[in-house]
């Protein structure tokens, strides 16, 4: 394995030294030193053709950006790399002490349902023992139940030393014989069914697929989809460990490798596009960046402009998006990244509450999905933009402001009693602007100072400041 | 209407005026005259509306003739379609022929003719084509020829009534005399301004050039007045033809009225008949028959509306003003009109809500220069300038409701259910309400389903009990029952469900908008949240009903719906066991099961337990459930809507016998 990587790596070298000889000045030369020094030696000559990249695509630009307002605060990318090296070496010597923190370290007053990944052979013989106890049920007439833990609001509990939510363990009972759970009952039988086929054949369905099998039962997706949740809850196990996997939907784009059920894959290599995520996170390995920071990106939008422009190859970062929500696939992939590469994730949503609710989801998990969160939550997301407050400092037009609907109002009125909004005093302070000006704007705001404003003066200006919460 | 009518005017005034005198001429213009020139004012806007207007002022008039009396109004009510020669009979004019046809405003040139013929032969081509291809297609109506300005079609209206009747002197001044009636003080009618019939006889000059006839009695009277009349407009006055006593020998008494105007049926066909069942849903306790008559006998209709009670509502009392409501011109006037000498007796008799010693402490606060004793024709201007200031500004309890008379929640429901057979009905009765000085009371009814009845809500709005059936969309029922009911709190279903909404309002004085009397506009909040408080109400009542109703459906169905999903689970399930147990045996492995689970798996793939062993015992379980809670159902909702169940009796003797009648829909059969 590490040799084929070496391989590729080395016709990379080849390939960008001869491209870089015209160009090499004493100045890019040290600041590959830098960077040498950072990463691991496998990496290096990667990280070799990095300043020259960032160089021509500048060259190409900088005739028409110098008009741009806030350029000139700009100081020269070398200082702001310097900065970033030193926030990801701290924020890795920090994050690595309090990794180990788990539910069951902490003596919470109730206990909490946490599931875990099951192998294939364990799903199926849960599935089979406890259709073994419906059939008995059945047969000595008395029809049959299923134990659902519960997924409702009233059920979550945020713990503010883990920074994400839990379920706790109240369960409702879903018998056959009630008119109001007959249909629940018979669809969660029937996904059970399927997902014991899955286990025996070994083999990966999307929930379309699950959907299509029986479509007369389901009628839409929404219901499928929300008994296979309560079946990965009742069987304990993660949705990934029922072969039930969703379409793909995150993209990845940046200076990362991985393996991809044995192919390697080089993400600075993957076009303008980038990366699908894999649905199922199983098959992803062997983890490798020179990276300083992963971008998470809200938008499809920013997420091209910013690969289009290689702003990976200025700043060395990784970029992410889920296209909006983010799915089980992206946040399993963001929190294995986080994990295998300890680096600080730095959020680009919209200046709406919206924004900061996926930023949650990312940050401590939906309610959705809570009886997962240990799996499915990256903790510590620094919020880099845009924020309430940017709209004022980068002096951003009032024709590209929106007024907040009253439902947008509402929800940042909500948010701010979330617990996950109050332990960060920042955010508190930037949803308050929020709601007191009553305006949002979308990342798209910035264009109007030029569609490459994003990539060539907001987000190496926040960087430079370390403006990020 | 009226702009075809000004060059006859200025005609009129040209020849009357000497033609020196080319300056602006002061004129006098009579209250006739007036409404002549406006009739739409009076809802006269053209040959259509004046018809329906005439019948309603007619049927209103006899409503509130009868009820005056305390008797159960009988109405019949005629209109009588006038063919072209048979009025020209009447008003003594002979046909006659066209001769210069060109003259004519609807004389085909050759041009036109060749246009319509082609278009007609396109038509039937276009008829045939789809005639060939099997398409149904309606009749093309036969083509009109294109209808004259002339060719306008007269109704004779008669409307008889049980009423008190007219005393004979009064009858000429009753009808031939704008503005002047018998309804003018301040209590609840229908009629209010003294214009009804006079403008329905203005309506007939104007168009027929025919007199009025009215045949009237009053109680115990032996004869029958005859007036035959018609109006003078330029003075005001009645020009009476013919005013005579006739025989009474059925000892009838009311009023029969009889006029000939211009009209339009076809049009204005579906008001009128909404007309006369609204006015039969608020007046269940009249009877009501209505006819139309004409030549051609398919187009003939007779509706009665029959009594359904015979409890009516009391006569509306006369009232006095209440002082929030009066302005400066009434003082003066009630004060030349009042019998008391002094400013005390004054305030203490003719208003509302002044008591004796109110009225002294009123007449302090007015100033020095006031006194109980002085005398009313001593006050001056400047001095009923303060009172009237002092109206205002003072507080007084709101007047109460016991001068009206609202047509009561038992009449509404009775009518409600008679004219529209509705699933649900509930209704609703406020109590009287205040607005600038004069009460109102409103009354709700809401009901769903019935007959004839639109999906959706349909809205009958009744303003001192008469229908209102123009300019819907402005009015504070609609509006209310549109926007401000949350249908679906109640589990109503505004979009599909058939909605009857009724809405009452009664008042010494409807704040109408517009011109004429057709609606009650929304910016009155009083009126506005008490309509909403009524219909709320009524939809608090119907919710329960409807939930009843849910419940007792989900009773009748949740076996089926039950039932409905066995298959699936227990397929489910069965499939499972089938593949567990398949695998077991085959890897003929140690048992991973336990007793009791290995035995299953055996059953199974010996096929001694199949799907339908699972479907079976499931099943019946769904059907103990069922039965359990059926039981539990019918103990908290009482013996009335227990599930029912076919009972089977055994005879006494041993050997019966049986004849059965077939028929194809049923069998009969008889036990002897």
């Amino acid at each position: 394995m590490t040799e084929s990587i070496t391989g590729s790596v080395l016709i990379t070298v080849l390939f960008s030294i001869r491209s870089s000889a015209q160009i090499l000045s004493p100045s890019r030369v040290k600041i590959s030193v830098v960077i040498h020094f950072h990463f691991t030696p496998t990496l290096c000559p990667i990280t070799a053709h990095l300043p020259s990249m960032a160089e021509s695509s500048k060259k190409r630009r900088r005739t028409n950006t110098d008009d741009l307002p806030f350029k000139n605060k700009l100081k020269p990318d070398s200082t702001i790399l310097q900065t970033l090296k030193d926030f990801s070496t701290s924020s890795s010597s920090s994050s690595s002490s309090s990794k180990t923190l788990t539910l069951q370290d902490l003596s919470l007053p109730f206990s909490c349902r946490e599931v875990s990944d099951l192998s294939l052979s364990s799903v199926q013989s849960n599935i089979e023992s406890l259709v073994l106890r419906i059939a008995h049920s059945i047969l000595s007439g008395n029809g049959f139940a299923f134990d659902v833990p519960s997924r409702a609001a009233t059920n979550q509990f945020y713990v503010p030393e883990l920074d994400r939510i839990v379920l706790k363990d109240k369960s409702s009972l879903r018998p056959f014989a009630n008119i109001s759970t007959v249909r629940k009952s018979a669809i969660t039988a029937r996904i059970l069914q399927l997902v014991h086929q899955l286990c025996i054949k070994g083999i990966h369905v999307t929930k379309r697929d699950l959907f299509y099998t029986d479509v007369k039962l389901f009628q839409d997706q929404i219901q499928s989809d929300t008994v296979l949740d309560d079946v990965s809850c009742m069987l304990g196990c993660t949705r990934s460990s029922l072969n039930v996997v969703a379409a793909e939907k995150g993209v990845v784009v940046g200076r990362l490798i991985f393996s991809d059920n044995g192919d390697m894959i080089d993400c600075t290599k993957m076009g303008m596009g980038g990366k699908a995520i894999p649905p199922n996170i199983d098959r992803v390995g062997d983890m490798q960046s020179d990276a300083l920071f992963i971008l998470l990106v809200e938008k499809d939008a920013a997420y091209m402009r910013l690969a289009e422009d290689r702003f990976y190859n200025r700043f060395p970062c990784i970029i992410v998006t889920a296209k909006g929500q983010p799915d089980v696939a992206t946040r399993l992939f963001l929190k294995k990244m986080k994990m295998e590469l300890n680096l600080p994730v730095l959020a680009l949503v919209d200046s709406d509450p919206y924004g900061l609710k996926i930023l949650s989801v990312y940050g401590c998990g939906s309610k959705n999905m809570s009886y997962d969160s240990a799996n499915l939550t990256t903790p510590d997301i620094k919020w880099l933009g845009v924020r309430p407050s940017d709209l004022d400092k980068y002096k951003i037009p009032e024709q590209c402001r929106l007024p907040m609907t009253e439902q947008d109002i509402k929800t940042g009125k909500d948010m701010l009693e979330e617990d996950f909004v109050k332990k960060n005093p920042g955010w508190v302070e930037e949803l308050t602007l929020m709601v007191k000006t009553k305006q949002k704007a979308e990342i798209q705001a910035l264009s109007t100072f030029g569609f490459q404003y994003l990539s060539e003066v907001y987000l190496p200006l926040k960087l430079q400041q370390k403006d990020w919460l | 209407m009226d702009s075809s009518e000004s060059p006859t005017e200025t005609k009129k005034t040209k020849s009357k005026t000497p033609r020196k005198n080319k300056e602006t001429v002061l004129k006098q213009k009579s209250p006739a005259e007036f409404f002549a020139e406006n009739k739409n004012i009076a809802g006269f806007d053209n040959p259509g509306k004046s018809l329906y207007t005439t019948v309603r002022e007619l049927v209103e008039n006899s409503l509130d003739s009868a009820e005056s009396i305390s008797e159960l109004p009988v109405v019949e009510i005629t209109i009588e379609e006038i063919n072209k020669s048979k009025f020209n009979s009447m008003i003594g004019l002979i046909d006659c022929e066209r001769v210069d046809a060109e003259l004519y405003d609807d004389y085909e040139t050759e041009k036109a003719r060749e246009k319509r013929l082609a278009k007609e032969a396109r038509a039937q081509e276009i008829q045939a084509k789809n005639a060939a291809l099997g398409k149904k297609v309606k009749e093309t109506p036969a083509s009109k020829g294109i209808r004259g300005r002339g060719e306008a079609s007269f109704y004779r209206v008669i409307c008889k009534d049980n009423g008190k009747g007219m005393p004979h002197d009064d009858i000429p001044n009753m009808f031939g005399r704008v503005l002047s009636g018998t309804k003018y003080g301040l209590k609840q009618t229908r009629g209010k301004f003294g214009l009804g019939a006079k403008m329905a006889l203005i309506w007939s000059k104007m168009s027929t050039g025919l007199p009025i006839e009215i045949s009237s009695s009053m109680r115990n009277q032996s004869y029958i007045s005859f007036c035959r009349l018609d109006i003078d407009i330029h003075k005001n006055i009645p020009h009476v033809h013919v005013n005579e006593k006739r025989e009474n020998k059925e000892r009838w008494h009311g009023a029969e009225i009889q006029v000939v105007i211009e009209g339009n049926w076809t049009t204005y066909r579906s008001k009128i008949l909404h007309y006369m069942r609204q006015m039969a849903v608020i007046t269940p306790y009249a009877q009501f028959l209505f006819k139309f008559v004409s030549d051609a006998p398919e187009k003939n209709v007779t509706i009665r509306f029959s009594r359904r009670t015979d409890v009516m509502p009391p006569v509306p009392l006369e009232t006095k003003h209440h002082p929030s409501s009066v302005d400066l011109l009434l003082i003066k006037r009630l004060i030349a009109e009042t019998s008391k000498q002094n400013l005390l007796q004054f305030l203490q008799h003719e208003f509302v809500n002044i008591s004796k010693s109110h009225a002294e402490r009123l007449i302090g606060e007015m100033g020095p220069d006031f006194s109980p004793k002085m005398a009313l024709k001593s006050l001056t201007p400047q001095q009923l300038v303060r009172i009237h200031q002092l109206f205002r500004q003072a507080k007084f309890d709101d007047p109460n409701g016991h001068c009206l008379s609202p047509a009561g929640e038992y009449n509404l429901r009775l009518g409600i259910i008679k004219e529209l057979h509705p699933d649900m009905v509930a209704t609703y009765s406020g109590s009287a309400q205040v607005f600038e000085g004069h009460p109102f009371i409103v009354e709700a009814g809401v009901s769903i389903g019935g007959k004839n009845v639109k999906q959706g809500l349909n809205i009958f709005r009744f303003a001192n009990r008469i229908p209102l059936l123009f300019e819907q969309g402005a009015d504070v029922v609609t509006r209310t029952a549109l926007k401000r009911i949350n249908w679906s709190s109640y589990k109503i279903n505004q979009l599909q469900d058939k909605i009857g909404i009724f809405v009452s309002i009664v008042s010494t004085k409807i704040p109408f908008k517009g011109t004429g009397k057709e609606y009650i506009g929304d910016d009155i909040t009083e009126i506005a949240s008490a309509v909403k408080y009524s219909i709320q109400q009524c939809c608090i009542q119907l919710k329960s009903k409807i939930v009843k109703k849910m419940q007792a459906r989900e009773q009748q169905e949740r076996k089926r719906n039950l039932s409905k999903y066995i298959p699936d689970a227990t397929g489910a399930v069965y499939n499972v066991l089938k593949d567990m147990a398949e695998t077991q045996l085959h890897a003929s492995k140690k048992f991973r099961y336990g007793d009791d689970d290995g035995e299953l798996l055996r059953k199974v793939y010996e096929n001694l337990i199949t799907k339908e062993t699972l479907s079976e015992k499931l099943a019946k379980h769904v059907e103990q459930v069922d039965y359990e809670m059926a039981l539990e159902y019918a103990t908290q909702s009482g013996v009335s809507e227990e599930p029912r169940e076919a009972i089977y009796i055994q005879p006494l003797e041993t050997e019966n016998k049986i004849i059965d009648l077939h028929s194809p829909f049923f069998v009969f059969r008889m036990f002897y």
